[in-house]
């Protein structure tokens, strides 16, 4: 495709850095604040270097020296405020594309940077020898947002004492948060780390220790760090405090500390980590690059597990005692996550954000089969279907997760992943749950590339890049020799042809060049006459998410004489395949059926069709294309597949099918599996929730006693008396598994009043009563826990009497006995705190649930003490999930502020990000766009208001510019509530027209509707979105018909059915086609309105708006600076004078007016250049150039700021610093 | 004079006692004796200083008569002397017991009233349980009886402990639950409490929830009875692991159900001995001592 073919990595700046000082001198916990500076050591590799561009943010910076000179810099960072000024626009869609732009415009691996400092001329001058220079910056930060975390306990004592510690955190390339740097993957350089530190703390940080001095007062020490493996700054760390130091056992060169009082649950916790360690050496027969390795646990963790060079920085709340069993595999899990990561992104670093995959990919699959060997086979391939299924869920619900997208310079406009409302091209612009399916996406990708090449030759290819890398990393200064340290698609691809000799070219152009996965139908039908199996396999591409699959696939037919694997070609037309069966329908009553694993067993026969040999069908088995199969069979062929195919997956999805189909034999064949000790306990559990489901819908015809009662008496109660649990002793862990799960399941069940049955309400108090752990040498905190979700589990609504006020009283008898138990555990929790507060967390889920139910009045006051910040982070979590969740049920603003308040606000940022993500997910209204019942619309709810947008989008404009992240999560929240176009709440904007449309909005209801909603349609498809937009304006909450539903953005259809058929199906979306085809709807769309209302106004706000903005822009034209976001083609770029940097590539968002007017901007930004260069000087009083013109806005109406909105965005900058610098 | 001066020293030793009343009765009942002697044998008066003496001399006789018999019944293992102690110690201090009798019968004895004892430390009877027993017939009578039955009789006062299963299970757990209740509520009635109600805020108090300055200390670390807990099982278990493997010997080598589940989680690995007496040589950075300034770092 449009990979980058040549082999080296060429540096996108004109110099190369070799080598980088960090120094902190002074961390003060009590003011939050840190001193120190950097020194990077450059070499030029161009004749006149001059300026040096560098990242940084919110630093302060007092001096910048270059060689001893003291240089002139400028401190400008776009993305602090992405758009200027009072914007009236407040769309979404604006929003992203001005984001991005901002980002685009310090993004190191362009060459860009927030600092830019001038080389004194001295030294350019000089001539043509290629000095080094090194570049020194004293730089301070004062209570940073993001970047550093300090983590200061409000207790008497010394810092030490208190537990104070801090800490480096970031998603991705963060670390000019914290120093000046070149804040890029791609730019390695050996590093000297030195932090001076109260005596009393340890300085942990990446590379080797090699000594610990103490300052001349012997109150404070140095710690002297040496990285000598180039390294890049994102990967660089820091984690300082009071910590306790544990050496490794087993590996002495490996260290592990934690804070006071932790040191037996580190003891415990750290005791396998060398177990992973001489897994991940084993199979890619290669050292740990590092000479030492150093966990930090550290409290109020931005992530559970992130890791740098050489070390890794953990939650504290990953460590556990020996008696916890539920966090043991995950703790583990992280520790082996966090070394996969060490070997793939750390020590090998990523060329591009577009090769993120392959190290996400790569350190992904090895931790998989990491998880294969310590927690087997079917752990394994359940965890591999349950990444499956959630990418597959992912992407059909949000489109496509794109791996490698490639953003080709010519074609701005190519915006690969139109489907969202965020842009891929940076990883600060992505949604963080986009992110994680990315994630999910690369190691499954992997794992696909090994079932064509094999285990061995992936594993050599792993080999062979460490040991290059390995080989670059000991020379020394040869710094063109380090870029093999960094893997780029290319050169991975090109290993892998290498050591195969396979072609895995199709696979890349399906799954990593191309987004969307695969959806399936399947169904069959069985030839008696030809002994055929006609098997028919259909695909859905044309739905969002999806994509056309051509190439073979795997079936496996489990016949009376033995498993078959058939490999089936999909093609373009074919969709019936005919399998010839291997045996004849007339069964051999003695014979034992062969399957597929060589097992021989006997089955009773009796169920089956008595004219087919077939026993079931599986399609895709192995996994091997990134699918959803929605396969049909009979419910006899679910039911022998669950009881006798030994595949975990193929007995999930049994399970998962056997949902529909309530029946006497589904019931036997899952209360089969559920005693079955030698199946799978996860099998086992989702086998519980089908049966509850079963019965549920067998409720009138159900024999025996509810479901899994007596199953689990015989399991877990006594011989002698029936109704009493056996004490705890959980030896056996599949056991205990699935007693934590079986009373949650039993309490789905619900009577033919819809009620949960008397007796299991009872039966489930009864183990309650008699849980008895005394003899346990395991807690059973889990267990309660997950007793209480049961007792949460039996709640049914209220039979309430409207309006009725919920007391005391008048509570339902069994009611007030779950609430006795609720209270008593979670008062008893206060005195004797379980692990992780997992009652506490259970308690505060049913006590929602009770007010939700209308049991008890719903108050939210309970879950706004658990949420304030002092409790335990799970704690605090399921408070604001019950939060979240009354401000959605009781419409409540005053919650609604106070969640996002907290989540500005909050000390925690992992709290922060929770907030929103929760919101999102559980949002208070929602767009209008969603296909939800008409009346939950954003028109409808109260909340939806001015005041929220504004704060919405300050929040996402200003508020979150620390934390990319959080920004991101606003993003996100702001789309769930009112979509990519202007939220309809917001009153127009103030110009001539909408006098005219209010009138409009009166003429349109009865007559023209069914006119808008039948024509456009018909002609041009985008005029759904057209529609929406102009519904939006005329008060959309009066009429709630369905075509006001299509609010969309003007020219940004949704993708609809319509549109992508239009698209050549299957194949990627040329580049540029969409565009012109959205600029065309988009026209098509506006024209098509006019003519349809019959009246002169544009209802199009966007497009008026835009053309009022647009001669505002020309009007100003000689005083401002242009935007980014319009950056002018390259034709126009290649004029400019800045040959040493490449100019960016700001994508052409998709928004009518870059469209329309880009050719326009072309001409300005051209015309500015040149104004600029005779005004070269003015620069330095850019700042109070601005400020004057905020004051001015402030003072002006609402019109004005609207056209100024748009000639102020993001990259005032950016222009402000190119042309300044250019000579 | 040797026990005199005991007695003597003894008296003043405990001069403020309430002893003290006691010796001095004693010591006026020898003198009556002594001058009715004196009397027996035709003196009319005697010295202060003679009666005085003759009654030291009395008191010795006497004390070495008890302190001598008293040694014999120790001699033969017993506790209290006999009659047999007391005629052999007559017979050893020279007295020929046999004259006793007529001694005392002699016609003209004087017969001394008892002399007034004041306050006797009586050491309260015990409360008596049962009847006392009587001597068995192999003992003598003037054996010394059995002390009060409540000092051997044992009498259980427990009941039969219900070892039914279930109902001690019941019983347990429903302990158990009246004291979590008793106590959450005390905590509820004497903090700060949540409702969940309005009309009644006194149903189903919840303890309000207090926000900690180091909130992952208490979520993480085991309480003090789960710790407790732990220690009685381990040791209790390590009892049986022992047991077991005395009991089966070396016959089973390894166990393949506990193999599978050690390395499905293992979840304490015991550091090999070798490997912990290498830790005294380790040499990790974090473990160096720090340095001192160097003085050429000084600008």
């Amino acid at each position: 495709m449009n990979r980058k073919k040549d082999k080296g990595f060429e540096s996108p700046r004109p110099f190369k850095l070799t080598h980088q000082v960090v120094c902190i001198n002074n961390i003060n916990f009590q003011r939050k604040s840190v001193i120190g500076f950097v020194e990077l050591t450059i070499f030029p590799t161009v004749v006149n270097l001059n300026r040096i561009k560098l990242n940084s943010k919110q630093c302060r910076i007092y001096r910048v020296r270059v060689n001893e000179l003291e240089a002139p810099f400028i401190y400008n960072d776009p993305t602090l405020e992405v758009c200027h000024h009072e914007s009236k626009q407040r769309n979404l869609n604006y929003f992203s594309s001005a984001y991005t732009a901002a980002v685009s415009a310090v993004d190191p691996d362009a060459g860009h940077g927030e600092l830019v400092i001038k080389v004194p001329s001295e030294l350019w001058k000089q001539g043509d020898d290629l000095k080094v220079l090194k570049v020194y910056i004293e730089f301070s930060l004062d209570q940073p947002k993001g970047g550093l975390h300090f983590v200061v306990p409000d207790v008497e004592g010394s810092m030490a004492e208190r537990g104070a510690h801090v800490f480096s955190f970031g998603y991705q390339n963060s670390t000019r948060f914290w120093f000046p740097c070149v804040d890029s993957y791609s730019e390695l350089c050996t590093w000297k780390l030195e932090f001076t530190v109260d005596a009393s703390m340890v300085a942990v940080s990446c590379g080797d220790l090699v000594e610990t001095i103490y300052t001349h007062d012997m109150r404070k020490k140095t710690f002297h760090y040496v990285l000598p493996i180039p390294t890049a700054a994102p990967n660089i760390s820091l984690a300082v405090g009071p910590f306790e130091i544990l050496v490794d056992p087993y590996m002495h060169e490996v260290t592990h500390f934690c804070l006071p009082q932790l040191l037996p649950l580190l003891k415990h916790s750290m005791s396998y980590l060398h177990e992973i360690f001489e897994f991940y050496e084993e199979i890619l027969t290669c050292r740990y690059p590092y000479a030492c390795f150093k966990t930090v646990f550290v409290d109020e963790a931005y992530v559970q597990v992130s890791s740098y060079a050489s070390m890794s920085i953990f939650s504290t709340n990953l460590l556990h005692s020996a008696m916890i069993i539920d966090q043991t595999p995950l703790t583990r899990r992280c520790l082996a996550q966090a070394l996969a990561q060490q070997f793939f992104g750390c020590f090998i670093s990523r060329m591009s954000w577009a090769d993120e995959w392959v190290l996400k990919g790569i350190s992904g699959y090895i931790y998989g089969l990491y998880l294969k060997k310590t927690f087997g086979v079917n752990e394994y391939r359940h965890w591999i279907k349950e990444e499956l299924d959630k990418i597959v869920e992912y992407e059909l619900k949000m489109g496509g997760v794109l791996l490698h997208p490639t953003f080709s310079g010519g074609k701005e406009k190519d915006n690969p992943t139109p489907h969202l409302h965020f842009s891929i091209k940076h990883p600060h612009t992505l949604s963080w749950e986009y992110y994680k399916m990315f994630q999910c996406k690369a190691h499954l990708v992997m794992r696909l590339i090994e079932n064509r090449i094999s285990m061995e030759f992936m594993l050599q290819v792993f080999n062979k890049l460490l040991s290059l890398a390995s080989t670059a990393s000991s020379q020394k200064y040869q710094s063109h020799m380090w870029s093999q340290m960094l893997l780029s698609t290319h050169a991975f691809l090109k290993s892998i042809s290498n050591v195969s000799g396979k072609d895995i070219g199709p696979l890349i152009k399906q799954w990593v060049d191309q987004s969307a996965v695969v959806k399936f139908f399947g169904s069959f039908a069985f030839n008696r006459k030809r002994n055929v199996l006609e098997l028919e396999i259909r695909q859905d591409y044309t739905s969002s998410g999806t994509q056309k699959y051509v190439g073979p696939i795997k079936v496996t037919v489990q016949e009376l004489d033995g498993s078959f694997n058939h490999t089936l070609q999909i093609e373009e037309n074919s969709l019936k395949h005919d399998i010839p069966c291997h045996s004849k329908s007339r069964r051999n009553k003695k014979k034992k059926i062969p399957l597929m694993n060589g097992e021989e067993v006997d089955m009773d026969l009796s169920a089956m069709d008595a004219d087919s040999p077939l026993l079931w069908i599986r399609i895709d088995p192995d996994m091997s294309i990134l699918r959803k199969v929605e396969f049909e069979q009979a419910d006899f062929m679910w039911q022998y597949q669950l009881r006798y195919e030994r595949d975990v997956v193929a007995q999930e999805e049994s399970i998962s099918a056997l949902e529909k189909f309530p029946t006497a034999a589904s019931r036997l064949a899952l209360t089969d599996i559920l005693e079955q000790e030698q199946c799978f306990y996860k099998v086992r559990m989702q086998a519980c929730f089908c049966l509850a489901k079963i019965a549920n819908a067998m409720v009138s015809t159900w024999q025996g006693p509810p479901a899994m009662k007596s199953l689990f008496t015989r399991m877990f109660c006594c011989k002698s008396c029936p109704n009493i649990v056996k004490t705890n002793h959980f030896l056996s862990f599949q056991s205990y598994f699935l007693q934590k799960t079986m009373p949650v399941a039993m309490a789905l069940l619900r009577d033919v009043q819809n009620l949960c049955p008397k007796d299991v309400l009872n039966f489930i108090l009864d183990l309650i009563k008699y849980n008895d752990n005394r003899k346990n040498k395991f807690s059973d905190n889990y267990y309660r826990a997950e007793l209480i979700e049961a007792l949460t589990n039996s709640l049914t609504p209220a039979i309430s009497i409207t309006n009725e006020v919920r007391t005391v009283d008048n509570l339902n008898a069994d009611v007030r006995l779950i609430l006795e138990e609720i209270t008593r555990f979670l008062n008893m929790e206060k005195l004797l705190p379980s692990f992780r507060n997992t009652i506490t967390v259970s308690c505060l889920s049913a006590i929602r649930q009770l007010q939700k139910n209308g049991h008890i009045p719903s108050d939210a006051s309970l879950f706004k003490s658990y949420a304030k910040y002092g409790h335990f982070v799970d704690v605090r979590v399921a408070a604001l999930e019950a939060l979240v969740d009354y401000t959605r049920v009781e419409r409540s603003s005053v919650d609604l502020q106070w969640l996002l308040e907290m989540a500005q606000n909050d000390p925690a940022h992992y709290v922060r990000h929770k907030i929103l993500g929760m919101l999102c997910k559980n949002p208070p209204f929602t767009k209008t766009t969603d296909p939800a019942p008409p009346f939950t619309k954003t028109t409808d709810s109260a909340l939806c208001n001015e005041a929220l947008v504004d704060q919405l989008w300050k929040l996402m404009n200003s508020g979150t510019s620390h934390d990319w992240r959080l920004r991101c999560d606003a993003v996100n929240l702001y789309y769930a509530l009112f979509g990519l176009t202007r939220p309809s709440c917001l009153p127009l904007p103030e110009l001539g027209l909408v006098l005219n449309l209010k009138e409009k909005k009166a003429v349109l209801n009865p007559t023209i509707k069914p006119e808008l909603g039948v024509g456009p349609v018909m002609d041009t498809p985008a005029s759904i979105g057209i529609h929406g937009v102009g519904m939006s304006y005329s008060a959309v909450d009066e009429e709630p018909d369905p075509i006001s539903l299509g609010v969309c953005g003007v020219g940004q259809p949704p993708l609809s059915l319509k549109r992508k058929a239009e698209t050549p199906l299957g194949s990627p979306p040329e580049p540029g086609q969409i565009l012109q085809q959205q600029e065309d709807d988009a026209r098509g769309g506006r024209f098509k309105i006019r003519f349809n209302t019959m009246e002169d106004e544009d209802i199009d706000m966007e497009t008026v708006h835009d053309s009022q903005a647009f001669i505002h822009h020309h009007l100003n034209l000689l005083e401002r600076p242009s935007t980014p976001g319009k950056e002018p083609p390259s034709v126009e770029q290649s004029m400019l004078s800045m040959p040493a940097t490449p100019v960016p590539s700001f994508p052409k968002e998709t928004t009518p007016l870059s469209s329309k007017h880009g050719g326009e901007h072309g001409h300005h930004h051209h015309h500015h250049h040149h104004e600029h260069k005779k005004k070269k000087k003015k620069h330095k009083h850019k700042h109070k150039h601005k400020h004057k013109h905020e004051s001015k806005d402030k003072e002006k109406d609402r019109e004005r700021d609207n056209s100024q909105a748009y000639s102020n965005s993001p990259a005032s900058g950016r222009s402000l610093r190119s042309p300044s610098l250019s000579d | 004079p040797a026990s005199y001066a005991l007695a003597n020293g003894h008296g003043g030793k405990a001069a403020t006692s309430p002893a003290e009343n006691y010796h001095l009765a004693r010591r006026r009942t020898l003198q009556v004796v002594v001058s009715a002697l004196l009397t027996e044998c035709g003196f009319d008066s005697a010295e202060k200083a003679a009666v005085e003496t003759l009654t030291e001399m009395m008191q010795s006789y006497i004390t070495e008569i008890g302190r001598c018999a008293k040694a014999y019944c120790e001699h033969t293992a017993r506790s209290i002397p006999t009659l047999s102690d007391a005629v052999v110690t007559l017979i050893e201090m020279g007295f020929k017991a046999d004259t006793l009798p007529l001694y005392a019968k002699r016609s003209q004895r004087m017969v001394i009233t008892a002399p007034p004892v004041t306050n006797p430390p009586v050491t309260p009877k015990a409360l008596s349980a049962g009847q006392k027993r009587t001597h068995p017939a192999h003992i003598p009578c003037h054996f010394p009886e059995f002390p009060d039955p409540h000092t051997y009789i044992k009498t259980p006062t427990f009941r039969e402990p219900v070892s039914d299963y279930q109902v001690v299970r019941e019983k347990a757990a429903s302990q158990r639950r009246d004291v979590e209740r008793a106590l959450t509520r005390f905590m509820a009635k004497t903090g700060e409490t949540e409702s969940l109600f309005k009309d009644d805020i006194t149903a189903f108090p919840l303890i309000a929830a207090q926000p900690s300055t180091i909130p992952y200390l208490s979520a993480l670390l085991p309480s003090e009875l789960e710790l407790q807990t732990l220690e009685e099982t381990d040791s209790s278990e390590q009892d049986d692991q022992t047991d077991g493997e005395n009991a089966v010997g070396n016959m089973i080598s390894d166990d393949p159900g506990a193999d599978k589940e050690n390395a499905m989680l293992p979840l304490s690995a015991v550091v090999p001995a070798a490997k912990a007496s290498e830790d005294n040589v380790i040499d990790n950075p974090y473990l160096r001592p720090v340095k001192k300034p160097k003085v050429r770092r000084k600008k």
